[in-house]
């Protein structure tokens, strides 16, 4: 219930003194009854002339203000000729027509200024009865009103001033702790994606490995192959479909599921190549017993540690730019040589499904080593084509 | 004990930590802006604010001025957004691009805005991922409009709006948002849009009128309080979500509390849920 009447006398307060318009208030300030006192105290001694930036052995201060003028929050500045050295005043009952501006102290309005009130590296204080008819800005102070008027914005600047970094402004450029969080975060997502693909579709990983490991080069040509024709095959898949109703309807599909693919592809090659490189960087020690699926996982890790080691070196030098982009480059290069042939193997193989059997050794099961012995051959080895001695010489 | 000299990897790891460290430090981005209007007309005012991540407190001024935003920002990431024209009367502040935060960014941006509380106003507020407290307490609103992206936001009035508000829509994301002491805001119409974040409505305050609310939820979940005092109608369209109610009874197509016949205000809800919870509860 208090709150109640509380809001509305408040209301009431409110209502019987209305915000008065921007006229009102210009006119109210327009007699600016000054406060004698501190009108009658000049920043500057009376009589002297105002030191102005543009005098000689004023470099610093200069460099100073042109580096606020680069400024993208700051103000349009006047010209060094109107910017006075230390602190200002504009006493009560003067105008001054245009931006008033000073640097290295502060700048108080008691009278009026025809335009923006700048101190940099001071405060701008707005005194009761000033008026500021543009903008009062501060670099390094703080720009208050203290019961005077300013029409256009206060506006302070701190911290760090000037135009913005060179980079941030065309394209922005990755800090060193983000490029090595990058490249950390592939490498934790490659392993990741590399055991999935080891545990659920190992065969087929071992398809693309053998179709490396014995023709590396006919892997890498198909890949380049591959990747010139990957475009081309889309859009005649595109065309293709787009010759029936059906097929249009098909064609979104049809685009995401060629690019799932591709993108599998891509996949599985890499972490092939990244097992076979893993197999030549740490080779298992002879003698340690592992399994086949340990010394597998053994190479993977190894290999995609191999390869993203090249990016989490070139994110440490991204600091610098030369180094940074010249080991950029180089891993950009190794990295495509190594996945535009595990590309190759993948597509090779069928995505894994096929091995390279030309190449394979020929191994004979044991099986077929006995089958001659069989009373009624249900393999139908006839006993001119049983094994002897010399064939299986000639056969291994 | 026998000492290991450090191996190859080790050593190689060891000094690409070591470049990183010694890498120079960026330019000083962080720099602050404070910047206000005073007040000089009671004008209605169109206000936009926009910020893309960090931190955002949105109060009523204490003093006589239009705004006043206080900034801290990167300027490599971030680009101050504070734009003012007399006709139409609209205010645009905030940040006009913002990249996105880096996870574990220890020092996140900040910004405070003040806005006049005597200046009847359309309030648009757009957030990304950002830790807001918007505190409308004394606002002269006639409309809110807020959307958020991945933010974490409150929204208050703990004392009644003075304007009457011709609508409120709330557009949640991926995000929490909690909607306190609604019925101070004024309105008789609140549209909630809730994705995949949670929602919860306080409809206390002070009832001045009867309150339609549309709610839509989408994975998500929205809880809606209301006074035990106030009658409830709530009609809802399910697909794969869930519905709690706290004694509501079903007559028709709809469920009513107890005293929806006799309360003196009372709030129609529409809800619809796909694979979302939407739970009300009356006390």
């Amino acid at each position: 219930m208090r709150g109640l009447l509380r809001t509305a006398l408040l209301a009431a307060a409110a209502l019987a003194a209305p915000l008065p318009t921007r006229t009102d208030l210009l006119a109210q300030a327009a007699p600016a009854p000054a406060p004698p006192a501190p009108a009658a105290r000049p920043a500057q001694a009376p009589g002297a002339p105002a030191a102005r930036l543009s005098d000689e052995g004023r470099e610093d201060l200069r460099r100073r203000v042109a580096t606020v003028r680069r400024d993208p929050n700051a103000i349009p500045l006047p010209a060094d000729d109107r910017i006075t050295v230390g602190a200002r005043s504009v006493p009560a009952g003067t105008r001054v027509e245009g931006p008033v501006a000073t640097v290295g102290g502060t700048l108080d309005v008691y009278g009026q200024v025809g335009g923006d009130a700048v101190a940099i590296d001071g405060d701008v204080v707005i005194h009761p009865g000033a008026l500021v008819e543009g903008n009062a800005f501060s670099v390094g102070g703080e720009a208050r009103a203290e019961g005077g008027m300013v029409l256009g914005e206060l506006r302070t600047l701190q911290g760090a001033v000037g135009a913005l970094p060179e980079a941030s402004e065309a394209a922005p450029r990755m800090s060193t702790s983000r490029a090595l969080k990058l490249a950390a975060a592939w490498l934790a997502v490659l392993i990741v994606i590399g055991i999935g693909v080891l545990v659920a579709a190992g065969e087929y990983l071992d398809g693309v490995v053998d179709t490396l490991e014995h023709n590396f080069a006919r892997a890498f040509a198909m890949g380049i192959a591959g990747q010139l024709a990957a475009l081309p095959v889309l859009v005649l898949g595109v065309v293709a479909l787009a010759i029936t109703v059906l097929g249009i309807l098909l064609i979104p599909f049809a685009v995401v599921a060629f690019a799932l693919a591709l993108a599998g592809l891509i996949t599985l090659g890499f972490l092939g190549v990244a097992q076979v490189t893993g197999r030549w960087i740490r080779p298992v020690p002879r003698g340690a017993i592992i399994s086949e699926r340990g010394a597998a996982l053994r190479a993977l890790v190894f290999g995609i540690c191999g390869y993203l080691a090249l990016w989490i070196v070139a994110a440490a030098f991204t600091w610098h730019p030369l180094a940074g982009g010249l080991l950029r480059a180089i891993a950009f290069a190794i990295t495509w040589v190594g996945t535009t042939a595990g590309l190759g193997a993948a597509i090779l193989s069928r995505a894994g499904s096929r091995r390279d059997t030309a190449t394979l050794p020929i191994a004979t099961p044991p099986a077929q080593d006995l089958s001659w012995m069989t009373p009624t051959p249900v393999t139908g080895v006839v006993a001119a084509r049983r094994p002897t001695p010399a064939s299986l010489k000639e056969h291994r | 004990m026998s000492s290991r000299p450090l191996g190859a990897p080790p050593a190689a790891l060891a000094l690409v930590f070591a470049l990183a460290a010694a890498a120079p430090l960026g330019a000083q981005t962080w720099r602050t802006l404070d910047v206000s209007r005073q007040l000089h007309d009671s004008g209605a005012l169109q206000v936009k604010v926009q910020y893309g991540a960090g931190r955002l407190n949105l109060h009523a001024a204490a003093s006589r001025v239009l705004y006043d935003m206080r900034l801290r920002y990167d300027a490599e990431r971030t680009e101050p957004l504070h734009s003012f024209t007399a006709n139409p009367r609209t205010l645009r502040l905030g940040v006009r691009k913002q990249n996105v935060k880096v996870p574990g960014d220890r020092n996140p941006a900040e910004m405070r805005l003040d806005l006049a509380d005597a200046v009847p106003m359309e309030l648009e507020i757009e957030l990304g991922a950002v830790e807001a407290d918007l505190d409308l307490t004394r606002l002269r609103l006639h409309r809110l409009d807020v959307q958020t992206g991945a933010s974490e936001a409150t929204i208050r009035f703990d004392s009644p709006n003075s304007e009457p508000m011709t609508a409120m829509r709330l557009e949640v994301g991926a995000a929490s948002l909690k909607a306190l002491r609604l019925a101070n805001a004024n309105t008789r119409d609140i549209t909630v849009d809730a994705g995949v974040g949670g929602v919860e409505l306080d409809l206390s305050g002070e009832w001045t009128q009867d309150i339609n609310l549309d709610v839509e939820v989408s994975l998500g979940g929205v809880h809606v309080r209301v006074p035990s005092d106030v009658g409830v109608r709530v009609e809802i369209r399910k697909v794969l979500g869930s519905f709690e109610h706290d004694g509501l009874v079903k007559r028709d197509d709809a469920y009513y509390s107890e005293n929806w016949d006799s309360a003196r205000h009372k709030v129609r809800i529409r809800a619809e849920t796909t694979l979302g919870k939407f739970e009300i509860d009356r006390r």
